[in-house]
């Protein structure tokens, strides 16, 4: 797997690929129904936000892009890119990471804590592709 | 024979360079108290340890297994037979002064529903902007006033340290808790006139995962005890604080001197508003809830109700409502009984300074308890809003318009903080923004003041984001979106704790 950029369409399309491929992820996820927005909000690294759509269904991703223009989802799942960076590099649960504060959600949170392992999984999967920042 | 109750907690595990001495006190029946004497060295070696623990367990367990081990906790609490509860029952009727009705019916049946997980406050930061009108949270609704600006943010607190006010049970359990969601050691300092609770419940998270509990300290000290202050204050992330003017005073200056975020909760003043809606034929019933709200921990909690303000205009007139009320304070005041150390003098003080106004021709009418159990007072020109001498002492007003109220309220701003309401839904939230703007932050349905939701703001901040974050946003909550629903499941509350224990009481 080559290096892509974080965040970039390209990364946002092979982490589709990957998480299509494991079978961790499926286990986990079979009873996952409902789209995201991932916003990645700036910071002192990161000069213009930037929104990824995934749609996640029963363990399967059937859509992923990154976004340009306006897009409605079931739940907005939103922190600064320092954030993100720390939870593609697995230093922070982004359960644990709601919980503190540092990632927002829009939607009904409850939902996404019962699904703490499927998210998990998306992290394990997101740490697997190399990156650059 | 005795019972000696230990009143700290940490990992058994450490080992001191010195043995550490204890004090005993006796507290009468045949109760002792043991609680440990600080030095610089033993804190020292208690506050690496919970730093090590949260190492060794917060960082690095599923955040699933932290909220399993603390369900399982209180799933221990909540069964009657449980040992530690058991302790409690023995020991805490002594040591706090309430009865054991109080404790037990009012206290444990409830509490430990808060602190399940699937009441817990996972969502650590709710959005202002989101908030701008009464909006959904948990049951009820809430709103966001002020503006976002943030003062304090740490999201990774390592030692959070909690000096907890004696006046409420369980509080020590609920910052324990608070701490683990934000994966932080905690230090807690259980109050002088409750030191029994904190290390009990510790103890409880110690039999069901002892490294949980080993990011866990309990400290019983006195608070003018200005070493082990200091020390702790130096050692800590965040300072959740509940207590009085003069603890305000003292622990704003020290927290300022360590340069340590404090989230304080201080005096504040609560009541109840009914509307003339509710004063017909469910006037009664309504009496009978503000019973709860009026007896709940003797009238000690900050959300404890001093006046009611009733409507005039309904079928039941204001001090028709006052009388029901006494009549309905009999009632309860057998079920769940006052505690021992519980202010006859107050109830008697009130009694005589209301008789004399009664008898010199005032619009004053008083409603006693042969057995000084409780005391209603009906006044109808003073509408200045004035303390109680709680205890179960309470004064009704009538009032023409209950939007009158956040008029009159006004001036004590961000002292207001509990309504009890019983108000129908329509008028309800034009009420609620006015109350929100002059400062109050829950408002509650009648006889629910004292049972705090999970979800719902503390002083008008989230009590999980404020261990991580402080900022100008102060929010207000209405504990139910529907009012009519709410006043219903609270009297089959009421009467499942009053008349079942008045039925047990007379087989």
């Amino acid at each position: 797997m080559s290096i892509v950029r974080f965040p970039s369409d390209e990364w946002i399309k092979i982490f589709k690929e990957e998480l299509n491929k494991s079978t961790a992820y499926q286990e986990v996820a079979k009873d996952w129904e409902g789209d995201f927005l991932f916003v990645i909000t700036p910071d002192e690294e990161l000069k213009i936000e930037t929104m990824f759509y995934i749609d996640l269904w029963h363990g399967k991703c059937r859509d992923a892009y990154l976004v340009k223009g306006e897009k409605q989802a079931k739940f907005v799942f939103k922190g600064p890119y320092s954030n993100w960076k720390k939870v593609i590099r697995k230093e922070l649960d982004p359960i644990r990471g709601l919980i503190r504060g540092m990632f927002t959600v829009d939607g009904d949170s409850r939902v996404i804590l019962d699904q703490a392992k499927a998210a998990q999984e998306l992290v394990n999967t997101a740490s697997k592709i190399p990156v650059v920042f | 024979m005795g019972q000696a109750i230990e009143c700290h907690f940490w990992d058994p595990a450490i080992r001191f360079d010195h043995e550490v001495s204890f004090t005993s006190e006796d507290i009468g029946g045949g109760i002792t108290l043991r609680k440990p004497v600080f030095t610089v060295e033993i804190l020292e070696k208690i506050i690496e340890r919970i730093k090590q623990a949260r190492q060794e367990y917060l960082r690095t367990h599923d955040i699933l297994e932290v909220l399993d081990a603390i369900d399982t906790v209180n799933a221990l609490w909540r069964n009657p037979t449980y040992h530690g509860r058991k302790t409690a029952r023995d020991v805490l009727p002594t040591v706090t002064g309430f009865s054991i009705e109080m404790i037990e019916l009012w206290g444990f049946n409830y509490f430990f529903d808060i602190l399940k997980k699937d009441n817990l406050p996972l969502t650590g930061k709710q959005q202002p902007n989101n908030f701008k009108e009464f909006a959904r949270c948990g049951d009820g609704l809430v709103k966001a006033y002020g503006k976002p600006h943030i003062s304090h943010s740490n999201y990774e607190p390592e030692v959070i340290g909690h000096i907890c006010a004696g006046n409420i049970l369980g509080l020590a359990a609920f910052e324990m808790v608070m701490d683990k969601l934000v994966d932080a050691a905690t230090w807690v300092k259980v109050p002088s006139e409750e030191p029994v609770f904190g290390a009990l419940y510790a103890k409880s998270i110690e039999e069901v995962d002892p490294l949980l509990a080993h990011t866990i300290a309990v400290l019983p000290f006195n608070s003018d005890n200005t070493m082990v202050q200091e020390y702790l204050f130096s050692k800590s992330d965040l300072i959740r604080a509940t207590g009085g003017e003069r603890a305000r005073k003292n622990l704003t200056e020290l927290a300022e001197r360590h340069r340590v975020p404090l989230a304080g909760h201080w005096h504040k003043f609560s009541f109840i508003t009914i509307a003339r809606e509710f004063l017909d034929a469910q006037a009664r019933e309504i009496a009978e809830l503000a019973t709860l709200d009026v007896c709940a921990w003797d009238q000690q909690g900050c959300f404890s109700p001093q006046e009611i303000y009733v409507e005039t205009g309904g079928r039941v007139s204001p001090k028709e409502f006052a009388r029901l009320l006494a009549e309905e304070m009999e009632t309860t005041s057998r079920a769940l009984p006052k505690g021992t150390n519980s202010g006859k003098i107050q109830v008697l003080d009130g009694y005589y300074q209301y008789f004399t106004k009664e008898t010199m021709g005032e619009p004053v009418k008083i409603f006693p308890s042969k057995t000084h159990q409780w005391l209603v007072i009906y006044e109808e020109r003073n509408m200045n809003l004035e303390p109680s001498p709680l205890f179960r002492v309470i004064r009704v007003k009538p009032v023409s318009d209950i939007m009158e109220i956040p008029k009159r309220v006004t001036p004590l701003g961000s002292f207001l903080q509990t309504v009890g309401v019983a108000i129908p839904t329509d008028r309800l939230i034009p009420f609620a923004d006015a109350m929100g703007q002059a400062g109050a932050t829950n408002i509650r349905t009648i006889s629910g003041m004292t049972l705090q939701k999970a979800w719902e703001p503390w002083d008008g901040r989230f009590p999980l984001h404020e261990l991580f974050e402080h900022d100008g946003i102060h929010w207000v909550s209405i504990d139910t979106e529907d009012m009519d629903a709410e006043i219903k499941s609270a009297l089959q509350r009421k009467r499942s704790i009053v008349d079942q224990r008045l039925e047990f009481k007379r087989k």
